[in-house]
């Protein structure tokens, strides 16, 4: 039924809910059995997740370890697993935040810690699922189940607007998944109709692209709409992102690290999966709007989060601008552009939880976040100054650094597809980069206040659990080779599923351009044999080789 | 003559066994209340419950046993709709009966009229499930709700019971005059030789375009009169007052049985009776649907008192069920409906017990009431809560999989607006219920927590691993649905 990896990965996946279920017979007064506990039983999920990490065949674009039950035979219900490229990557992200969101709540949680790990637990698997799952039934559960503990995370051990922002996310985010599910039901039934047979997989549904295609534009616009709204919600996009500050302000520190890193990469993962594999014409016919969200994203979420006093409040409209950012990659449509929104997602998922972390750890010590409170803590906590400035740094894209290769793929590929956007993008960047600058600053810099000078600098804890972060932001910052290699073989699929023979069409242009420089050099030697190697560089180098390929791509496209 | 009496003789012992569980039920519970009543003394009334619940078992057993056919003139079938829904009312009877006894003993209320009156009840559920003729609906459907409006003004102590009930009855009496009405507009428009639903629906058809009009207006009556006995909106007024004055197990009973029974008779009027003229019907059911879940689910929003919030729900649940109805499709619709009525029951019932449990304390009533439970009594709270998601539809509970099937089913079917609408009202419902849950795990609780009645565990415990585990049985679920079809 399942080969031996496929259960290793779903031990892995359900691991936390295990540990959940353990510690639900603990008496309630065991604190510490409840911290270890959870917290052993995260780093035993990331150490069952790494052989993955190695084991994944990078040259393949087929779904690996790929396994499946069957449940409801009668709907056509799977419960089918498997991974690729993408989710892989994700999946990792969770099951590596997953240790570090327990570790720093130790301090912060001060009451309730059964319930409160118990949810945490739940919360890993039902993240871990989203990634693993290969049917859309399946999906819908995990995505769904990923609310509740999300809730009660918020809403037990929040702040003071705790019980209007949890029940805020958790209305709009379910307002957004039960219009994706009519339009997944309509795919559905479209597919019984073609097919004859109902089946919830996620490879039948990406099948139906061709006969989507040919429905009513109203059709394919409405089901576009409404997979996009229900993703939009989660990223969150403008004007979708009102639930994000106050879920984000109010959360515990370890749900804002959640929230930031895992459950908004669910939205960019469901445009990856879901609406750009099986849907592409209705995507290409309103990427217009799309795109026009994802600037307005980048440049307002900057510009909010320059004015804020609040350091969480900063941190968290710089999310809906980094994540507006991710968005514009992944609707560039190219290789450049998806490659480069997946990998800005693992790096904000890093940088921007290390940055709430970082808040957290303030707000532990002097029970507030305004800018204002704070002044001149570089002096008193050297080590936590250096480890801020880091993830700054790492977050507004800083050469050595990991947002610094994101953001320069994602701009090289819409670039591409959409020149002016990239110039829009580029202001956004730089906002970024002086909003980030500008709390650094007045945090770290300046006098100091004598209430601030008693504050201690970080405990050995606190700074085991941001090594982790700060190792991946270097390592990915100067060694990317590893993360890109992962992606490559399912985004080459991705984007010939968006369009058919972009790949043809592209290596003709740089045989051509090849061609052409040769001719304009009087020489006569056949091109062909250079001509796929230099595909990549030709489009890299920016304008002279991007005309080709935009005017041969729907030619090429056509004639298929 | 004698050959007119020996054929009905022969008719009645062929058709009799149809009926076995109804002169079963009639015949114990007429016999409970005399000579029964002397069995038990004033202080051992509560005793009547178990016996109920042997009665059901036996009912249902019965129910399962008999043949599928036809009698009594057509008036009655026993197909697998029927056995379908008589087994929900069966169901729905036992959680009303178990739910009873530590409330009726806290009040002591206990009768032998209580626990007859709830089997006579059920005698009429159990023949409206499967009437094929719009004369027996009718009075199976008078059976069922004089029982109902005597129990839910059984507390004649309180003025609200008792209000509740004439309310009750007054408009039920109402309704069941414009049913009548519009019977015998339809039994004129149909030639004045028929009310048997199948032949109905023939003579329907061949009606002259000049009484179209009778047609209409008759279809539109009865569509009145049915939505009044399952509290659809515009036609729902009654519910809330009537489930908040009612005792608590009675608004449960209410909420469920009777509603089970209705929606079988729904299914057949609309499905085999009025199925040729579905134009006149189709568009003011749409109607009646939609303002059911947005009116629904938008009252109870507003609600502070714990059963009229799930007054409002259930108001709003018969809005999705009506999707079902809906449907061109009819067994495809019976099916959904059946299994969303099954899941229904389940999740109500535990929510009720847990109501009932707060008010064996003098509370319950009001949502605040649910303060800061989940500190107090953790397994109950939890309980509540898995009932209170599954209600919202939330995966994987087993209320997602009862929606998830209708819903389906009503995109299928074409009915995408109305789908849309139901999933984001019920998306809207997720705001009050988890209200509840609110209430219990982010407030602080007060006073101390009380022991409760060994039925209430059992039924809250029963209720709550169904509705957690239901959906991994999905296919025995749609398995059993299956067997839900009629000709």
């Amino acid at each position: 039924m399942f080969t031996a990896n496929t259960t290793l990965m779903l031990v892995a996946t359900f691991l936390p809910v295990l540990g959940a279920l353990v510690l639900l017979f603990v008496p309630k007064g065991q604190r510490r059995i409840f911290e270890i506990g959870s917290l052993i039983t995260m780093i035993a999920s990331l150490l069952l997740s790494l052989p993955f990490w190695f084991g994944y065949d990078r040259a393949s674009d087929a779904v690996q370890w790929a396994g499946a039950w069957t449940w409801i035979p009668a709907l056509g219900v799977k419960f089918s697993v498997g991974m690729d490229g993408i989710s892989l990557l994700l999946w990792l992200l969770t099951t590596f935040i997953g240790p570090i969101a327990v570790a720093c709540s130790f301090k912060s949680i001060e009451e309730r810690h059964k319930e409160y790990y118990i949810w945490m637990l739940v919360l890993q698997t039902a993240m871990l699922g989203v990634f693993i799952t290969q049917d859309m039934f399946l999906f819908y559960l995990f995505w769904e189940v990923m609310l509740v503990p999300m809730y009660f995370l918020i809403g037990i051990w929040g702040g003071p607007q705790k019980l209007y922002a949890a029940i805020k996310l958790f209305l709009y985010t379910l307002a957004g998944s039960v219009l994706m599910l009519v339009a997944i039901l309509a795919i559905y039934f479209l597919q019984h109709k073609v097919t004859g047979a109902y089946d919830f997989s996620l490879a039948s549904f990406q099948a139906m692209a061709p006969v989507i295609a040919q429905q009513s534009k109203t059709y394919q616009h409405l089901m576009a709409l409404a997979f996009f709204i229900g993703f939009a919600i989660k990223v969150p996009m403008f004007p979708f992102h009102t639930w994000l500050p106050d879920a984000h302000v109010q959360a515990p520190t370890a749900g804002s690290v959640i929230l930031a890193a895992i459950l908004l990469k669910m939205g960019t993962y469901g445009f990856v999966r879901f609406l750009l594999p099986i849907l592409p014409t209705a995507t290409k016919e309103l990427l217009p709007w799309f795109i026009a969200l994802a600037l307005i994203g980048i440049i307002y979420g900057a510009l909010v989060a320059m004015i804020q006093k609040d350091m969480k409040k900063l941190v968290a409209y710089s999310s809906v601008s980094h994540l507006g950012l991710c968005m514009l990659g992944l609707f560039a449509l190219n290789p450049y552009g998806i490659k480069g929104g997946l990998f800005q997602m693992i790096n904000h998922g890093i940088s921007t939880s290390g940055l709430f972390l970082a808040v957290g750890i303030v707000y532990e010590r002097r029970h507030t976040r305004m800018i204002a409170d704070f002044g001149g803590l570089s002096k008193t906590m050297p080590v936590y100054a250096t480890i801020f400035m880091i993830m700054t740094m790492s977050s507004i894209g800083l050469p050595l650094l990991n947002g610094f290769i994101g953001e320069g793929v994602i701009l090289m590929g819409s670039f591409q597809a959409f020149p002016w956007a990239a110039v829009v993008a580029t202001l956004g960047i730089i906002l970024g980069a002086a909003y980030m600058l500008w709390m650094f600053q007045r945090v770290m810099f300046g006098p100091i206040t004598a209430v601030n000078e008693k504050m201690d600098d970080l405990s050995l804890r606190e700074v085991l659990y941001f090594a982790p972060l700060v190792a991946a932001a270097f390592w990915i910052g100067l060694y990317p080779k590893p993360v890109m290699d992962v992606m490559d073989a399912p985004v080459r699929k991705l984007v010939e599923q968006v369009t058919p023979g972009f790949h043809a069409a592209e290596a003709l242009a740089a045989k051509q351009a090849a061609a052409a420089k040769l001719g304009m050099q009087g020489m006569a030697a056949p091109a062909h044999h250079e001509a796929a190697p230099a595909g990549h560089e030709a489009a890299a180098e920016g304008h002279a080789a991007h005309e080709a390929p935009a005017h041969e791509t729907p030619a090429h496209g056509g004639g298929h | 003559m004698t050959g007119f009496a020996q054929g009905l003789l022969a008719a009645l012992l062929r058709d009799t066994p149809l009926i076995t569980p109804q002169i079963f039920l009639m015949t114990v519970a007429t016999l409970m209340l005399w000579p029964g009543d002397l069995f038990f003394n004033r202080n051992e009334k509560h005793k009547w419950a178990p016996v109920t619940l042997v009665i059901l078992a036996v009912t249902a057993f019965l129910v399962t046993r008999v043949p599928d056919g036809e009698g009594f003139s057509r008036m009655f079938r026993m197909d697998g709709l029927t056995r379908g829904f008589q087994l929900l009312c069966i169901l729905a009877s036992a959680g009303a009966v178990l739910l009873s006894v530590k409330l009726l003993d806290s009040l002591k209320q206990q009768t032998v009229e209580y626990y007859a009156l709830i089997l006579f009840s059920l005698s009429g559920m159990l023949f409206l499930c499967g009437a094929s003729d719009l004369i027996s609906i009718y009075f199976s459907i008078e059976l069922m709700a004089i029982c109902i409006y005597i129990l839910v003004a059984y507390l004649r102590d309180r003025a609200t019971s008792v209000e509740a009930g004439m309310k009750y009855f007054l408009l039920g009496a109402f309704s069941s005059g414009i049913l009548v009405y519009g019977i015998s507009l339809l039994y004129g428009a149909a030639g004045g030789v028929t009310t048997n639903l199948a032949d109905l629906n023939q003579a329907l058809a061949l009606t002259p375009t000049t009484s179209s009009l009778l047609v209409y207006t008759g279809v539109l009556m009865v569509l009145v009169g049915m939505a009044f006995k399952v509290a659809a909106v515009p036609f729902h007024m009654w519910a809330p007052d009537a489930y908040e004055g009612a005792p608590t197990p009675i608004t449960a009973f209410m909420a469920t049985a009777p509603k089970a029974a209705a929606l079988a008779a729904f299914l057949r009027v609309f499905g085999t009776g009025f199925h040729g003229v579905s134009s006149d019907w189709v568009l003011p059911l749409c109607y009646i649907a939609g303002a059911s879940m947005v009116l629904g689910n938008v009252a109870a929003v507003k609600q502070e008192s714990m059963k009229r919030l799930l007054a409002y729900s259930s108001i709003a649940h018969v809005g999705y069920m009506l999707l079902g109805v809906l449907s061109g499709d009819p067994k495809a619709g019976a099916q959904a409906v059946w299994l969303y009525m099954l899941i229904y029951i389940v999740m109500n019932t535990g929510a009720f017990a847990v109501v009932i449990y707060l008010q064996g304390k003098g509370e319950g009533e009001r949502i605040e009431d649910f303060k800061g439970l989940g500190r107090k009594h953790p397994v109950l709270a939890f309980a509540m809560m898995i009932f209170l998601l599954s209600l919202a539809g939330i995966p994987p509970l087993v209320g997602f999989f009862g929606k998830f099937y209708l819903f389906k089913l009503a995109i299928e079917q074409g009915f995408v607006t109305l789908t849309v609408l139901a999933l984001l009202t019920s998306a809207v419902s997720a705001y009050y219920y988890l209200g509840v849950v609110k209430e219990m795990y982010f407030k602080e609780p007060e006073g101390e927590a009380i022991p409760m009645g060994a039925a209430q565990v059992f039924i809250v415990t029963v209720a709550c691993i169904l509705v957690l585990v239901g959906t991994a049985f999905g296919p025995w679920l749609l398995d059993w649905a299956g067997r839900i079809f009629w000709v």
